[in-house]
Formats: structure tokens, C-alpha cells, sequence
């Protein structure tokens, strides 16, 4: 029988091994290739997308794991680049080679959907995965929190 | 023929482009590469492009390889300034590998040093010809016209032309001799906070690099290194990787001695990554270790010392350090020391090869695509022009990807394959079998008189240099590669150096900053112990060590490091430092290298063991600076770096092999670290100069000075706090 996950609205057919990464199955088979990766072993962040809305280290979730799940990778986080990071990542020029950008903001939206306010503490401990090596996470900290200051604002 | 005719013959071209529009093609004067002796191959064509359709869209390429330094959008920037551009009308694509784009291997922070005044140049030389093109239609004088945003306007009746209008025409007007540039005080792009070109794209995921080339039919390959530098293939049994699903082909990749060739390995061929990456799981190898089998880095850092800490070999002298030494009233000494560090960018080495009879077409994140064209051309037997390399973004690079072995081994099994081949390293590869900074050991005496003046300073360093990559049979390091310890601005009188024995067991490489790191960590960490011995404070110490400079060809530098230390003494808390609570400190250092200065003033809070950084004051003098943010970012990368290999990061070798495999054993800072970094640009007029090593240097040693200052621990060897292995 065959099976299917959601990636970003619309529906893929998994028709790999069941074994295969999540992240390998996006970027090898589908050629969305949005989601890097880094570590291969969940260490690093490079990878994150969402699951069921869920931040979820893609190099380590098998695709078999996936079946009638909806999965949303950077390219569609927002419709229009316009999600309220995406926005403040611009406002604060984060990204210097940018190759964890996607998984630092994959992340950050997934926090800010169970906490609309974070606290400079709570924001550490959500982000403590994601690795940045150009040592971007000043700006980044500060983009979580002017995103959740408008994400507060529209409400 | 001098180089500016040569230049000037072959500057301007102009083609049809397939879209019908016409293409203005300047090419960059290399007269002023040739001036400054940069340039030595006197053959060489320098040239950036600038295309100009006639709809006005301009593209200007980037030469030099961005990997998040802000290159491309810092040196298009300047050609879009000087010829009044408008900078939404402006694409920037990264030039493919080509000597016609002056120097593109990327290293030494020499971009905007080399580059900046011929992309001024380029720019210039385009308005002046914009501007000749409206002045004919116009049938009017050029000083009648001037350039503004993308247009020619008509200083007598306001009439304006597009400078898509004028594209074609420009292009068949003469090449002004000299262009002129623009006063600082008209620019509207350099020295400002101008974002990165391509921001918009890294956010939705667009951005691609090296890793994410797609082209049709294309195999993917997953490799396995010989663990040992030096080490050869004993025995393989390809049969349980073959059997897997997906895998097509296993490849052995004999080592290739050549600098930046493979260090020898097995690849499997599959048509996923994943795949591959599995399939390489499953080779059965035994490996010949070869000579280095038994390097074990705790024991050689030892030796390391034991080298610095007798006689070793002389590199440079002045006065008479022995005399200074006998009339010594206080003699001081320390020994620091610092381990091999991995650059870790974090996209692994990634490159996409197709070989086929007639042409070799590389996709790959690179710092130096004409490495890559020597290297493969070396291989298989071709001219280096042959080889073509479409240069893609780098994830990070810190030095690691200006070797091209991972392009090398994609070239092998796509030749031995025959297909179009993308080759991912894992991250365990990665940090195993890379090219590593230098394991290093310095070991410094000095002597002070009554007062606290330093009368003389020995200054031993042993370190397996980067000299070994292309002579593996050096023993230590030159006298020209201790040039920045004979140099150092610190005046002193009577001094030595000298080099200690330091044989390589693996291949180093240049890492962010390089040599800087450890020189910079013993000077600054030095000197602040020097001053407590002598019950000075360390601002006061160390600028009486400026004063006491005495060459006048080191004036000037001199004057800039010594301002630029007091100037971030005062933006920090250093002069309230007595108030601060129990616990915490700040440390001060100051580094010129690269030909820029940084200063940190570094603010801890000790607890026990635990060090926390809560701020870093940060001072540069880059002369002129070209962008404010990027300089900024690159300053604040700088700490993050600077600070995971004073803390945490480390390689270690045992039994000939690296044991780090990943992140959770070779432990780079993460966010709940980041101090609060302030940057402070100096002012200046000087010749630009860059900034993406410079500021590494100074952040370990301020931070051994903080450290101490609040706890009265010193810490002499990098990292502090390293994670058993």
C-alpha cells in the first residue's frame, strides 16, 4: 500500500526505504534542499523542520516514522518569507554564511509557537541545539525576541 | 608592454547577451594590484566584470569566495558606489573560477586589502563611460554631466538618461586613463551598514551552496579515510556494501601526495547520500597505519614543551639578551600551550565533479577554485584551464576549504565511475581526518629592571608548521614563520627567538587566524603577568611596552595598536573595575595581524571552576572600513569563535588517529554562552584592510587576563576547560 507524508501542504509519496532520514528523503529524492545537513547524528540543529507544528531533528527520523504526518521545511515556513522571524532575521542581518539559518529559525518558530514571550533563559535552552560556527547567536537571540514582541502585538 | 597598456587593451569588451540586451564588460585596471606588488605575475589579466543590460538590470560579479564573511556584497558595494549605481538595481553572482578575476583564492583576510581600490577602480572607470556615452548623445562635455543612481543627468538642462539606455553606447567609448574615484565624504554605499545581497534567500531556504548542487543523472558518494596520515589500503571486502540496494559502485581512492590531494580512502557510489553513507558502514578494511601510527597528542604537547623549555634553534636576535638577563632585577617566565582545532564549518566538505572525456566541470565549495583547477588538473592530466569551477557559497570555511582534497576524490570517482558524482563528507570524516591548526607550545623568559621596564625577552615556539603540507620533512618552524614573534610591536630591546623541534604526524592547515591564535594568546597572556610581577596595572604596562618601541618602521602601527587598546579600555568597565562584585574581572589584549588591529576588553564572572563571559568590548582599526555590520559580524564571530578554543575545542590524536568523531565530543560553543559583544570602529583613512581573522587573536589571552583578575587563576594552555576524550 502506499504511503504518504504532507511536506508543506502538499502530499509526497515515501517511496524510499523506510530507514531513510527524513533530511535525505527531502534533499536526495525531492531536491528540497532548504534543510542542510551537518552532524548526521541530531547534534547540531542544521537539520530542523517541523513536525505536527514540532521542531524535529530531520537527520535522525526515519521517513517510515512519517506516514500521514504533516511536515513543514523552511520553504514553507511562511508563504512569502514573511513569517515574523524570517522578518527579524532580516531586521537584524543574522545570517553570515547562513547554512544553519534555516534550521536556527525552524527551531525558534517551533518555541515561539508554545511560547509566545520567552525569556532570554528560555530562549537558551530552546536554541541550545542549533549550532552556529560564524557565531551569529547575539543577533539570532535578538531576532527571537523582536519576532515575539510583533507575534504579541498581533494578537 | 607595462601591465596598464596590457589591461587597458583588453578592458573593455562588449557581446550581445541571449536575452537581446547588450552587456557592458569592464574589466579591472590591474595597474593597481601592480603597484602595490601584489600582483607578481605581470601576465596575468585582472579583470571584474560589470554587466550592464539595457534595461539597466546590472550584475556585478563577485571574484573573491564568500563562505559568510560578506565578501560579495562588500566588494561589489564599492564597484556599485563608484559608479552610482543603484544598489536595487544590482544582482551580485559569484565568478566562476577564471584568472581574468584577479586573485580568487580566498585566505589571509586579504580581500578587501587587495581588491578594494581596483573594484573601486572597475566602478569608476564604468561611470566615466556611462557618462561619455550621454555626453555624445547629448553632444555635450562629459563635465557637463554627472552620474547619479543608475542615471546621467544633464547638468545645464536637467535632461536625464538611464544607464540601461546607455549601455551600448558606453560600451564603445574610450577607457578613461585614469578614473577618478570618489571623496569618502560622497559615498553612499562604502563605510556604511549596507545588509548582504543574498539575506533574503537564506531565510526561505533559497540560498544554495556546494552541498545543494542538483544536476541531472547525478550519483552520490559517501568516503572513508585512512585514519592515519601517511597510511595505505591493507585489504577491503566490498561485498556486504555492494549488496545493498542502491549502491552501484565502491571506488578506492589512492592517496594522491600532493598538497591538498587525498590523504587516501574508500568511497561507495549509491543514488542517495544516505545510502552511501550506510553502504560505507559496511566495507570490511584493514589499513596499512604507516609511520605515524603511534602519534598520541598528549604525549607530543609534552614533548612540545620539553622542546621550548631548553635551547632550541635561533631565529632572530636583537641586542644582547644575555647581559639584559644578568642584570635583571625581576626575571619572569611562562609556558603556554595549545591543541590541534578543527574548523568544523557546518556545511561538511561537499562537491559535485563530472569527468567525462573531453571536460571536467567541478560545482564546489571553495576558498581557492584554482587550486582545485591545479590539483585535478595534476591528476588527470590536464591543463588547469580545462578544468572548469563553478564557485558555490561555502557554509563556513575558516580555512578548511582552501584544501581541495574532498574535490580531488570526487574527480577519482567520477572517473572511475563515469558519472556526474556529489561527494559528501561526514561529519565524523570531517573532524577526523581534516587538516588541523597547529598543536603548538611556547615558552617565554623575560627580564625587568627596578622600574618594571622589560630589559629582554626569549621567545620559544614549537609547532608542526603548515610549511609541512608541501615539505613534510621540515623538523620546525622557519625563522620566516616566527616573522610575527620576531616582529611583534612590543618594544624590547634585547630579544630572541628561537624554534623548537616539532615534526608533523598530520596535515595542518590554516585555520581562522592561524598562528595568531597562539602568538597573540602568549604575548597579551604574557605581558599581563609581567605587569602583575611588576605591580603595574596592565593598560599602563603594556602601553609603556608601545613606548619602549623604538623602530621607525613600526611607528605607525605601534601608535594604532597602543590607541586602540586605551580606546577599548575606556569603552569597557576597565577603569571602574575595582567596583565590580567578588568574582568577576576584565582583561584586556590587543593583536595586529593581518595587517589590522584588534583590541577586547573582556568581562568575566568566575565561580569555582565555571568561567562565564558576560561582556566583550571590542575595538578594530581595519584603516578605512567598507562595511560597518559586516565588519561588526565578523567581530562578533570572532568572539564565538575565539572563545570555543580558549573553553572547549580540541583534537585529540591517539594511537596515530583523531578521536573527536562529532559535536557531542568536539564541543563549539552554543548560544547560552553568547556574551553580550559590543563592537567599536576607529576612524580612519588608512588603506582598508580585513577583518576576518584579526579578531580571533585577542579574545583568548584577554580572557585568561579576566580570568585572572577575578580569581587569581592563570591560565596558560588553550583550551582551559578541555572535554576528556
Amino acid at each position: 500500500m502506499k504511503q504518504s507524508m504532507m511536506i508543506n501542504g502538499k502530499e509526497h509519496e515515501i517511496d524510499v526505504d523506510g530507514d531513510m532520514p527524513l533530511l535525505w528523503f527531502l534533499r536526495d529524492r525531492l531536491e528540497f534542499t532548504g534543510t542542510k545537513f551537518g552532524c548526521g547524528s541530531g547534534l547540531c540543529g542544521a537539520c530542523t523542520v517541523h513536525v505536527n507544528g514540532q521542531a524535529v531533528r530531520s537527520c535522525v527520523t526515519s521517513v517510515s516514522n512519517l506516514v500521514d504526518k504533516e511536515i513543514t521545511t523552511i520553504e514553507g515556513l511562511s508563504e512569502h518569507g514573511d513569517h515574523p522571524l524570517q522578518k527579524a532575521w532580516l531586521n537584524n542581518n543574522v545570517p553570515q554564511c547562513g547554512y544553519c539559518q534555516a534550521g536556527q529559525i525552524m527551531n525558534a518558530a517551533s518555541l515561539l509557537a508554545v511560547n509566545a514571550s520567552p525569556s532570554e533563559d528560555e530562549i537558551d535552552t530552546a536554541m541550545q541545539g542549533n549550532i552556529c560556527r560564524c557565531g551569529t547567536y547575539q543577533r539570532i537571540k535578538k531576532a527571537i525576541v523582536e519576532a515575539a514582541d510583533t507575534l504579541s502585538k498581533e494578537v | 608592454m607595462s601591465i596598464s597598456t596590457l589591461s587597458r587593451r583588453n578592458f573593455l569588451k562588449t557581446a550581445g547577451v541571449a536575452t537581446g540586451g547588450l552587456v557592458l564588460s569592464v574589466a579591472l585596471p590591474g595597474n593597481a594590484l601592480a603597484e602595490k606588488g601584489i600582483m607578481k605575475d605581470a601576465n596575468a589579466t585582472l579583470n571584474a566584470f560589470i554587466h550592464l543590460s539595457d534595461n539597466g538590470d546590472t550584475t556585478i560579479y563577485c571574484g573573491r569566495c564568500e563562505m559568510g564573511q560578506g565578501i560579495s556584497t562588500a566588494l561589489p558595494s564599492a564597484v556599485a558606489d563608484e559608479m552610482e549605481a543603484d544598489w536595487q538595481r544590482v544582482s551580485v553572482k559569484q565568478a566562476d573560477g577564471d584568472e581574468k578575476f584577479g586573485p580568487q583564492a580566498t585566505g589571509g583576510s586579504a580581500s578587501i586589502r587587495v581588491m578594494f581600490q581596483p573594484m573601486r577602480e572597475a566602478g569608476a572607470t564604468a561611470k566615466a563611460m556611462l557618462i561619455a556615452a550621454a555626453a555624445k548623445v547629448w553632444k555635450t562635455s562629459p563635465d557637463n554631466c554627472f552620474a547619479e543612481k543608475h542615471f546621467v543627468i544633464n547638468k545645464t538642462n536637467q535632461q536625464k538618461l538611464g544607464y540601461g539606455e546607455l549601455a551600448s553606447i558606453a560600451a564603445n567609448m574610450p577607457v578613461p586613463e585614469k578614473p577618478i574615484l570618489k571623496k569618502k565624504k560622497d559615498f553612499n554605499y562604502i563605510g556604511t551598514d549596507l545588509p548582504r545581497h543574498d539575506q533574503g534567500e537564506v531565510i526561505v531556504g533559497q540560498r544554495t551552496y556546494g552541498v545543494d548542487t542538483k544536476i541531472p543523472d547525478l550519483k552520490y558518494a559517501a568516503i572513508v579515510h585512512c585514519p592515519v596520515l601517511g597510511g595505505s589500503l591493507k585489504s577491503i571486502d566490498k561485498a556486504d556494501a555492494l549488496k545493498m540496494k542502491g549502491v552501484s559502485d565502491v571506488v578506492v581512492i589512492p592517496r594522491f601526495d600532493i598538497p591538498f590531494g587525498s590523504i587516501g580512502g574508500v568511497a561507495v557510489v549509491a543514488d542517495n547520500s544516505w545510502t552511501a553513507q550506510q553502504a560505507v558502514k559496511k566495507l570490511n578494511i584493514e589499513w596499512n597505519l604507516g609511520d605515524n601510527a603511534s602519534y598520541d597528542t598528549k604525549a607530543y604537547k609534552k614533548q612540545l614543551v620539553a622542546n621550548v623549555e631548553k635551547p632550541a634553534t635561533l631565529a632572530a636576535e636583537r641586542g644582547n639578551i644575555d647581559t639584559a638577563f644578568s642584570n635583571a632585577k625581576h626575571k619572569v617566565s611562562a609556558t603556554y600551550t595549545g591543541g590541534h582545532l578543527s574548523h568544523a564549518p557546518m556545511e561538511p566538505n561537499a562537491s559535485v565533479v563530472w569527468v567525462q572525456k573531453d571536460s571536467c566541470e567541478v560545482w564546489a565549495s571553495t576558498q581557492s577554485p584554482a587550486d582545485i583547477q591545479k590539483v585535478l588538473g595534476q591528476y588527470l592530466k590536464r591543463e588547469p584551464k580545462d578544468i572548469v569551477v563553478h564557485v558555490a557559497m561555502a557554509g563556513g570555511a575558516f580555512g578548511r576549504k582552501f584544501k581541495c582534497d574532498y574535490v580531488h576524490e570526487a574527480a577519482v570517482i567520477s572517473q572511475e565511475t563515469g558519472a556526474p558524482i556529489q561527494l559528501i563528507w561526514s561529519r565524523e570524516e570531517d573532524m577526523r581526518t581534516g587538516y588541523y591548526h597547529s598543536i603548538n607550545a611556547q615558552h617565554i623568559e623575560a627580564s625587568m629592571d627596578e622600574n618594571g621596564k622589560v630589559t629582554g625577552w626569549l621567545h620559544r615556539a614549537a609547532f608542526p608548521s603548515i610549511g609541512t603540507l608541501f615539505n613534510p620533512s621540515l623538523v620546525r618552524a622557519s625563522a620566516q614563520t616566527l616573522g610575527d614573534v620576531t616582529d611583534h610591536l612590543f618594544g624590547i630591546e634585547n630579544f630572541r627567538a628561537e624554534s623548537g623541534d616539532a615534526k608533523a604526524h598530520t596535515r595542518i592547515g590554516w585555520y581562522r587566524a592561524v598562528y595568531a591564535i597562539f602568538y597573540g594568546f602568549a604575548f597579551s597572556t604574557f605581558a599581563d603577568e609581567l605587569a602583575h610581577k611588576a605591580k603595574q596595572d596592565s593598560l599602563t604596562f603594556v602601553t609603556q611596552l608601545f613606548d619602549n618601541n623604538k623602530n621607525k618602521d613600526q611607528q605607525e602601527q605601534v601608535q594604532r595598536a597602543k590607541k586602540l587598546l586605551t580606546s577599548v579600555a575606556k569603552k569597557s568597565a576597565w577603569h571602574e573595575r575595582s567596583k565590580l562584585p567578588k568574582g568577576q574581572g576584565i582583561g584586556l589584549a590587543v593583536h595586529y595581524s593581518f595587517k589590522s588591529f584588534v583590541a577586547m576588553a573582556v568581562h568575566v564572572e568566575v565561580n569555582g571552576d565555571d568561567i562565564k563571559v558576560l561582556n566583550v568590548d571590542c575595538a578594530i582599526d581595519c584603516g578605512q572600513i567598507l562595511n560597518t555590520d559586516g565588519a561588526t559580524a565578523q567581530m562578533e564571530g570572532a568572539v564565538v569563535m575565539g572563545m570555543s578554543l580558549a573553553l572547549s575545542t580540541e583534537i585529540t590524536f591517539r594511537e596515530g588517529a583523531v578521536v573527536n568523531s562529532n559535536f557531542h565530543n568536539y564541543p563549539v560553543m552554543r548560544i547560552s554562552d553568547m556574551p553580550n559583544v559590543r563592537v567599536h570602529i576607529a576612524d580612519s583613512d588608512e588603506s582598508p584592510t580585513g577583518l576576518g581573522e584579526p579578531g580571533v587573536a585577542p579574545f583568548a589571552p584577554a580572557l585568561s587576563n579576566a580570568v585572572f583578575a577575578a580569581s587569581g587563576k592563570r591560565y596558560r594552555d588553550l583550551p582551559f576547560k578541555p572535554m576528556p576524550v
